[in-house]
């Protein structure tokens, strides 16, 4: 499993680990700082591809993100949440600060279809 | 069924520790066949209560941490307890989004966490003497089989 964060001009992706605890998350934390450091970032990506547990402490460092980017005018996405995961994030009101990637793919996809 | 099971273990309060807790309890709960849902709940409500006492109980500088599991039929308690510092207020400390450590980026949704992912909840605290979470969830009853 590759969970090494790629950075691209002023995107951030962030792979995330199986499960996601208060020790997991004081280690993404660390990964994410320095990156941030390389570049200025405004929009991350959380990837939960390989994720099927988080607890209350990813919902602190999800949040935490949004504040940072929110005052640069970003953005947070959060990408393959599985159902399992979607409780959790719909149970914390997550959703109301961060959009589902796929979203915006479809959206977009509509939208040059609309061109058409 | 009358079918019992208990068992206790005692860890050090240390962040490796949260994923070891979470293993034990769905290894212990596996005979009575859970749902993958009722699985992932308990393992974030034991997340929690582990991450508690090692943050806030023990504020990071260690300790140890029991953990009681028991299974009464397909009725599981699991007791966390620590001797740490103690909540003051428990009331306080139950609110959603309440949190005293706002610097560290925690959500303040430990506790509502766990009432939200188990049947019962109990929190009992004494300033300086320690916490013990007691948490209740009904595991693997859409199961037909007889365990």
């Amino acid at each position: 499993m590759n969970d090494e964060l790629k950075l691209e001009q002023d995107w951030l992706w962030i792979p995330l680990p199986a499960e996601i605890d208060h020790f997991q998350v004081e280690q993404i934390r660390q990964k994410i700082k320095e990156k941030m450091q390389e570049a200025y970032v405004k929009y991350i990506v959380f990837d939960f591809q390989n994720t099927n547990l988080m607890d209350s402490s990813g919902i602190g460092l999800i949040a935490g993100r949004y504040r940072e980017l929110a005052v640069r005018g970003g953005q947070v996405y959060v990408s393959n949440v599985s159902d399992n995961m979607k409780k959790v994030l719909s149970f914390s009101g997550l959703y109301r600060i961060v959009t589902p990637w796929e979203q915006v793919v479809v959206d977009e996809a509509t939208e040059m279809e609309l061109k058409e | 069924m009358g079918n019992t099971n208990e068992m206790l273990v005692e860890f050090e309060a240390i962040g490796e520790n949260e994923s070891l807790a979470r293993i034990v309890v769905a290894a212990f709960v596996s005979k009575v066949n859970p749902t993958l849902e009722e699985l992932g709940d308990i393992k974030v409500a034991v997340s929690e209560a582990v991450t508690n006492a090692i943050i806030h109980g023990y504020e990071g500088n260690g300790g140890t941490i029991q953990m009681r599991i028991a299974l009464d039929g397909h009725k599981l308690t699991i007791v966390i307890t620590d001797k740490g510092k103690g909540i003051p207020d428990v009331e306080k400390a139950m609110e959603p989004l309440f949190t005293t450590k706002p610097e560290e980026e925690r959500s303040g949704m430990g506790f509502s966490f766990m009432e939200a992912f188990t049947n019962e909840l109990m929190v009992e605290s004494k300033p300086g003497e320690g916490t013990r979470i007691t948490m209740v969830k009904m595991m693997g009853e859409q199961d037909g089989s007889d365990n």
